[in-house]
């Protein structure tokens, strides 16, 4: 059929102002419009998260012994009351306690790690599939799980071990290598054989290619693994309570429990803060890290994206 | 002079499947080889072997004599050209560049020399300090070519180098890449898919379908002389017929449906079912009443035009379709759709062809070649 009339619009013009209810539906459900609802949902969910914290943090700067009400700001609970961060024993013994399991964790877990990952990555055959993926039971098991069964193996079979810092750091270890294993197995994955082949074909022997090549390539998945490694054992309470042997071997989050089903004073407050600046600082740092030396693949279009779309679990 | 390349009897299996069947071809020092076929023909797999990356699961590749069939990458006085380039994202040009000749330990002086001839040689100097990253495709493709003769390779692989650029840098860097070649005078083995990458730069192209050659020769040759159905199916446009050949020696008496053709190319001497082709551009249409041998009547049934030409598709009275192209010479084409007309198929232009029953890949299944 061949008309010249000209087609009638598609959709028929409303008659008139249209209810109430069709214009709260069109504007409810608008494809085109602002995603209200979606901002309205995110930050009630932040607020939620951060507040809390943000007023814990604001009274570790709290001129009197409480913890609910606010009586001026002051430092006192970081470094000039007799049981603030710096004068009580009991914290800065924590507090290097802590550092010194999470930078020990960091040493040891990154490059055993990386490791790892390089040989899973490259293995092909019988098993590799399995160990694969038992790689990942660390990041699924119930950290109680893990505390108490390590707890077992120091007591009742590895009894050379002592209780205490050695014992935490293998704890640590334990657990945080699975993290290091399972991001540098994804840039591993993303960035292929290529770069491998390209080095050998240039006259370089596979240690060469390793060390020229591989390794700067894979140095943004490192700096990640080792701001996780390093973040997770610094917050770390379970492993480290059941592998402790009380006294100098108490962590910062352990310090906070015991201090909070005690008398808790603002400088547990102090305490927290100075954990969570560290936790955020590592993590800062692993992901501007991680920017930088992927500065140039992000021009051509690939990084971390591809990197995580690449994770393969 | 260095550069020649043997592959002897050459097999790669990857579990049950042979992406590589047995190939024998003898490249000579400073030739432009090219191995052309669709994907999963094989074709990859075999400069991967020349370069190192895979072992052949049996047979032997000589470089000047020599079987290298075992030694590792590093160690052959082989260079490639990856698809994707593969230059190394956290090296600048000059390093990218430098690497090989780092691992050679060429001193300071020589190094830097070399690295200012090797991209003045691709037109890209002043772009030393620039990262792969910063650069566009056709640029990132010199630096690769770069790298790889910096070392004065013996050989030259080259893997669909140009695949991942527009069609119009295409052409303009398969001209380069021809006159590169004869400045350099270096064996080039090159992998395409892209036959006319293959027709325009190569000194002899080997035609490859399922691991195995169908051809090899010159590009005319190749093209113009196909020696298998799959060869004259995979380059160019091929109007196929199945015929009956039943005598003749030196012209070929074939029975196509009831009519009798005479062909004076290819396998003439063949007996029995035969395949026969001939190019769109060498069949003659002419009125339906003449007569003559070597004529097939005819209807139109449909008109392409292609500007320089027209495509004339046309049924035969034997139930086939064949093309037709008729040169566009400005006046009117006297054929309209539904006219009936006489085929004239030259002897001269019929080929009689082997079939080795290699088949071009569907559209729809398009095989993945193992990497």
């Amino acid at each position: 059929m061949t008309t010249t009339t000209p087609a009638p619009p598609r959709t028929a013009a409303p008659q008139g102002r249209p209810s109430a209810a069709r214009r709260l539906r069109s504007w409810f459900a608008n494809p085109w419009g602002r995603p209200r609802f979606l901002v309205l949902i995110t930050w009630t969910y932040m607020v939620w998260a951060i507040v809390p914290v943000l007023i814990a943090v604001q009274y570790s700067f709290n001129g009197s012994r409480s913890r609910t009400i606010w009586a001026g700001f002051s430092t006192r609970w970081y470094i000039s009351d007799p049981s603030s961060v710096i004068n009580d024993p009991t914290l800065s013994s924590a507090l290097q306690q802590s550092l010194k399991l999470a930078a020990a964790d960091v040493i040891i877990a990154t490059p055993i790690g990386v490791l790892l990952a390089l040989g899973l990555a490259r293995w092909r055959g019988r098993g590799s599939g399995s160990s694969n993926f038992i790689m990942l039971f660390p990041l699924v098991t119930p950290e109680i799980v893990m505390g108490v069964s390590l707890l077992l193996v120091f007591t009742n079979l590895f009894t050379f071990i002592h209780t205490g810092t050695f014992a935490q750091i293998l704890g640590h270890v334990t657990f945080s290598i699975s993290y290091v294993v399972v991001i540098v197995r994804g840039r591993l994955f993303s960035i292929g054989r290529q770069y491998e082949e390209a080095a050998a074909d240039l006259g370089a022997s596979p240690r060469v290619a390793l060390v020229k090549v591989l390794l700067p390539l894979l140095t943004p998945a490192i700096v990640a693994g080792a701001a996780i490694c390093f973040a997770i054992s610094i917050d770390d309470f379970v492993i480290s309570y059941w592998l402790s042997s009380g006294g100098n071997t108490t962590t910062v989050p352990m310090a906070i429990y015991a201090a909070t089903r005690a008398a808790p004073l603002p400088s547990t407050n102090a305490i927290a803060t100075i954990l969570s600046l560290i936790t955020l600082a590592s993590v800062v740092l692993g992901y501007a890290g991680y920017r930088i030396f992927t500065r140039g693949e992000r021009a051509a279009g690939q990084g971390m994206v591809g990197d995580m779309a690449a994770f393969d679990i | 002079m260095a550069g020649e390349v043997s592959l002897v009897d050459l097999v790669k299996r990857f579990g049950e499947i042979a992406a590589v069947d047995g190939i024998n071809v003898d490249m000579p020092s400073g030739e432009f080889f090219s191995m052309l076929g669709p994907s999963g023909c094989g074709k990859t797999t075999t400069l991967r072997m020349i370069a190192g990356f895979e072992q052949p699961t049996e047979g032997r590749i000589l470089l000047d004599g020599t079987d290298m069939a075992y030694t590792p990458p590093h160690k052959r006085n082989v260079n490639t050209v990856f698809q994707n380039y593969a230059l190394f994202p956290h090296l600048n040009v000059h390093d990218n560049v430098a690497f090989g000749l780092r691992r050679q330990k060429v001193g300071k002086q020589e190094l830097r020399q070399r690295v200012g001839e090797a991209l003045e040689l691709v037109q890209l100097n002043g772009f030393e300090k620039r990262k792969p990253g910063q650069m566009s495709g056709g640029q990132q493709q010199r630096v690769a070519l770069a790298r790889a003769l910096v070392l004065k390779p013996a050989v030259l692989l080259l893997d669909e180098p140009l695949g991942a650029l527009d069609a119009k840098l295409r052409k303009a860097l398969q001209i380069e890449l021809k006159a590169l070649q004869q400045q350099v005078g270096i064996t080039f083995v090159y992998v395409t898919h892209d036959q006319e990458e293959a027709l325009t730069m190569s000194d002899r192209i080997a035609v490859m379908a399922d691991g195995r050659v169908e051809q090899i020769g010159p590009p005319q040759e190749v093209y113009e002389a196909p020696e298998t159905v799959f060869v004259a199916d995979f380059l160019g446009v091929s109007n196929m017929m199945d015929a009956e050949a039943v005598g003749g020696a030196n012209i070929c008496r074939l029975m196509v449906g009831d009519f009798e053709l005479d062909a004076l190319k290819g396998k003439t001497d063949a007996r029995g079912p035969s395949k026969v082709t001939i190019r769109p551009e060498r069949v003659h249409l002419e009125d339906q009443d003449t007569n003559g041998p070597n004529r097939i009547p005819g209807m139109v049934e449909r008109l392409v035009y292609l500007g320089n030409s027209v495509q004339v598709i046309t049924r035969l009275a034997i139930g086939t379709t064949i093309q037709v192209l008729v040169q566009n010479a400005g006046g009117e084409i006297p054929w309209k759709q539904g006219t009936p007309v006489q085929a004239y198929l030259p002897p001269e232009a019929l080929r009689v062809l082997t079939d080795t029953g290699a088949a071009l890949p569907k559209l729809d299944e398009e095989a993945v070649e193992p990497v």
